[in-house]
């Protein structure tokens, strides 16, 4: 691509993302992301969810927008709430409370906090050029994919959703196909015939995207955090110093780049995303150190490292959903469905049909970043005291807007009364230790992977070799493939475990 | 359900015969509900903001759009049917769930005695379309290409039992020519397969910023008069296949039993708006066109859509389940 293409499309960005309006909601979402982020128990999928029903009164610019900021945002405010109390604001965010609130209780949680935000700020920079450069050679390659490639390319991508998922293979790889399964009731594309609704019409076209996360992710989270009986201590109340010292960001100056492409390229992967990126940046710091023994007790490149990657990973992983059409985690599946809700098909012709959509969600990225390291800093003491509104009158608040939400989306009453059937379901995911991540990657890319291999075999009129015979079809088969074997072989596993325990 | 919406009508018609006309006179006293029974974004939401709006100013009082998706507009249709006829409740109803729904579904509503009638509030116009890589410029072209090559073209269609898939079945039982039909989830998803030439043709007005922009080509118009946007496409009539015009179009109806004093003043001013410059320009500008008819006209239009395309599904030999 042309270099005075990049310019001239993102001119293009920062012109619809600069009009008053946009960036209202482009503040909006990083201060609700900000909120939620600082407050434990609230991540961005169920906020998200929470406002996905209001956004269709926004124009899509404005909603994307807003709901794009809501994640980034919440990159920074969890790393506060981490840094502040020992607590992750955000699952994100887990890593930074080991060096991070050791900093604080040293008296330094003023440089903890501003070499977060400065991490993140030049890892969301970085992030947003690699999606400007990215973007238009990835989305030529894109609209010449044909339903068997795609067809491979989400078997890639639930194999990427069982490798990359926390905890156990086995659980992961459950909570797949019990997504998967969850997404086959409904109409049948190709014969019409009605699966698993049991006459119900409400599910004549699926289980509503809305009603499943808001019920896994919203409800199960309040009662999760219900039966959460842990006291919120508050290192200190007044943080001074926010300047980091010269020799902090010396230390700090390699950690932040390295976790800023280390959580680059995680972001793209399926089922990556924020919290792999900082796991991840944070093993490899240590390994690195000269000293590791550091770690742990206060060491600010565990803090540099993991929060550049968490916000670079962030802002990568909209790399395949803008391009693709295809959300390589929760957060993305929420994007998508901001997208149809206002009648916008997710896929490689956004970018062609609507360019001003397209580069002014990028552009507002920067400008939301840049909004976020110069509102931030001074608004703390806001954040730390929003911590201290006691949860049981929040939690009712936020159930309220829940069903207000999923009822005005369809006027449907039954839907109201999914939330509550999968938010009970979320509940015993959460005390079985399973995470629903995976569950809603299955519930996305496996009715896809349905349609486009049947799309595919009617096309080439009932031959199954169109999956082998194209090369990028093959590519992403082999892929998979490889993908699988090293991830059963019982060494690697083991390591795997391990690398997830840290 | 059904028993209790029925002692409610009953009701409601004898509570209402003695004060009809009075509440006919100061109907509408307060908002008036419009039930869209597909999401909002789609052709039919486009098409009914402008129709709330006009109403809303023409009535002085709000007529608030309720999208009531799902199911293939069966759910929204249903609500639309039992709701109270008291003229605060109208569907605004795409023809799929009246003519084409019942005859391949169960339906929770009779298409022709559960409303009564209004107006149109618009019709549809597009086209087939083929990609150029094809070849074919004009549809007997396609025809002949399509006999040659039998099984060759592929058609995608917004979904099964939709118009789309009724035209392409039309095509094929009417020019006895084989053509792949290959269902999406809704029009964007086909075009996405179109663009490329995963799929040879279409008939949806989403492909028609793209006909404009010569990156596809419309071989006729479906209606029975050509468009002024598209005056080179014939219609099908022009091209040898009289009554095969399988139209998209959408009626305002109101739930059976809606007082006829508040159906007659509605139907009059909606074609009173129907024939301003204002909304005919608004219509066009989304492909639309919008014809003046009675109430009487919509129910016949009705009862003969229903009739050919009862006609098509069955010689077409075309089910689900």
């Amino acid at each position: 691509m042309e270099l005075s293409d990049l310019f001239s499309n993102l001119a293009l960005g920062f012109s619809v993302a600069a009009t008053p309006g946009n960036l209202f909601w482009c503040l909006m979402g990083a201060l609700v992301g900000t909120a939620i982020g600082v407050l434990p128990g609230v991540g961005p999928v169920a906020t998200m969810a929470l406002l996905l029903p209001t956004t269709y009164y926004l124009p899509p610019e404005g909603a994307l927008i807003m709901l794009a900021g809501i994640y980034y945002g919440a990159q920074y405010g969890g790393s506060t709430t981490a840094i502040l109390i020992n607590l992750p604001g955000e699952s994100s965010s887990v890593v930074t409370v080991l060096d991070g609130y050791q900093m604080a209780k040293q008296g330094r949680a003023g440089a903890a906090l501003a070499i977060a935000a400065i991490g993140s700020f030049f890892a969301g920079c970085v992030a947003t050029v690699a999606i400007a450069v990215a973007a238009p050679p990835l989305t030529k390659v894109a609209q010449q994919f044909a339903p068997a490639d795609y067809c491979s390319l989400m078997v890639l991508g639930l194999v990427f959703a069982i490798v990359l998922a926390r905890g156990s293979v086995v659980k992961a790889l459950g909570m797949v196909f019990l997504g998967m399964l969850l997404g086959l009731v409904g109409t049948d594309v190709n014969t019409g015939n009605l699966r698993y609704t049991f006459g119900i019409s409400d599910l004549f076209d699926g289980i509503g995207f809305v009603p499943l996360v808001m019920g896994l992710f919203g409800m199960a989270e309040i009662m999760a955090n219900m039966t959460n009986t842990e006291r919120r201590d508050l290192v200190t109340s007044k943080v001074t110093g926010l300047m980091p010292t010269w020799e902090d960001l010396k230390t700090s100056a390699m950690s932040v780049l390295r976790g800023t492409i280390l959580g680059g390229f995680l972001g793209i992967l399926p089922g990556g995303g924020a919290v792999l990126a900082s796991f991840s940046s944070y093993t490899l710091e240590k390994k690195l150190a000269k000293d590791p023994s550091r770690f742990g007790k206060g060491a600010i490149e565990g803090v540099a490292g993991p929060e550049s990657a968490n916000n670079a990973a962030a802002q990568t992983s909209f790399i395949p959903m803008l391009t693709l059409g295809i959300p390589s985690n929760a957060v993305m599946a929420m994007m998508i469905g901001g997208m149809m809700i206002h009648g916008i098909v997710p896929g490689p012709q956004v970018m062609t049909e609507r360019p001003g959509l397209f580069w002014g969600m990028i552009a507002s990225m920067w400008l939301g970043n840049l909004m976020l390291i110069v509102l931030n800093l001074p608004m703390i003491g806001l954040w730390v005291r929003m911590l201290m509104v006691p949860y049981r009158l929040m939690s009712i608040a936020i159930l309220f807007f829940c069903c207000i939400g999923v009822y005005s989306l369809n006027n449907s009453a039954n839907e109201v009364l999914f939330i509550a059937v999968f938010g009970i379901l979320g509940y015993f995911f959460f005390k079985l230790d399973c995470e629903p991540a995976p569950l809603l990657l299955g519930f996305i890319l496996g009715p896809l992977l349905e349609v486009y291999m049947r799309r595919a075999m009617l096309l080439s009129r009932g031959d199954a070799m169109v999956f082998i015979e194209r090369p990028l079809s093959l590519s992403f088969l082999i892929l998979a493939a490889i993908l699988l074997t090293i991830v059963l072989l019982p060494n690697i596993r083991k390591a795997r475990e391990v690398a997830f325990v840290e | 359900m059904r028993r209790r919406h029925l002692i409610g009508a009953a009701g409601v018609t004898i509570l209402g015969t003695g004060t009809a006309r009075a509440q006919a006179q100061n109907w509408p006293d307060r908002p008036v509900k419009l039930i869209v029974p597909y999401a909002p974004g789609g052709a039919s939401d486009l098409m009914a903001r402008p129709w709330s709006e006009k109403l809303s100013q023409a009535f002085g009082q709000q007529f608030v759009i309720e999208n009531r998706g799902g199911a293939g507009g069966m759910i929204g249709t249903e609500a639309a049917a039992k709701s109270p006829p008291d003229g605060y409740t109208l569907f605004f109803a795409p023809g799929a769930t009246l003519s084409v729904l019942p005859i391949l579904r169960k339906t929770p509503y009779d298409p022709v005695k559960s409303f009564s009638p209004i107006a149109r509030v618009g019709d549809l116009v597009c086209g087939f379309v083929i990609n150029p890589a094809v070849g074919p410029k004009t549809l007997h072209e396609v025809i002949a290409y399509a006999k040659q090559n039998p099984g060759k073209l592929a058609y995608g269609s917004a979904g099964l039992g939709t118009s789309s898939q009724l035209r392409i079945e039309m095509l094929k039982h009417r020019a006895k020519v084989d053509i792949l039909h290959v269902p999406y989830r809704g029009s964007a998803d086909a075009l996405n397969d179109l663009l490329p030439n995963t799929v040879q043709m279409m008939n949806e007005i989403n492909v028609l910023p793209h006909v404009k922009a010569g990156k596809l080509t419309l071989l006729n118009i479906n209606y029975p008069t050509r468009h002024p946007d598209f005056p080179d496409a014939p219609t099908l009539t022009e091209l040898g296949f009289p009554d095969s015009d399988v139209q998209i179009w959408y009626s305002m109806q109101a739930p059976a039993g809606t007082p006829r004093a508040i159906v007659d003043k509605l139907s009059a001013k909606m074609n009173e708006i129907a024939a301003s410059e204002d909304m005919k320009a608004r219509m066009r500008g989304i492909n639309v066109v919008v014809p003046i008819q009675t109430p009487e006209q919509v129910a016949q239009h009705l009862v003969a859509d229903i009739k050919a395309t009862a006609e098509l599904i069955r010689d077409a030999n075309i089910r689900l389940e």
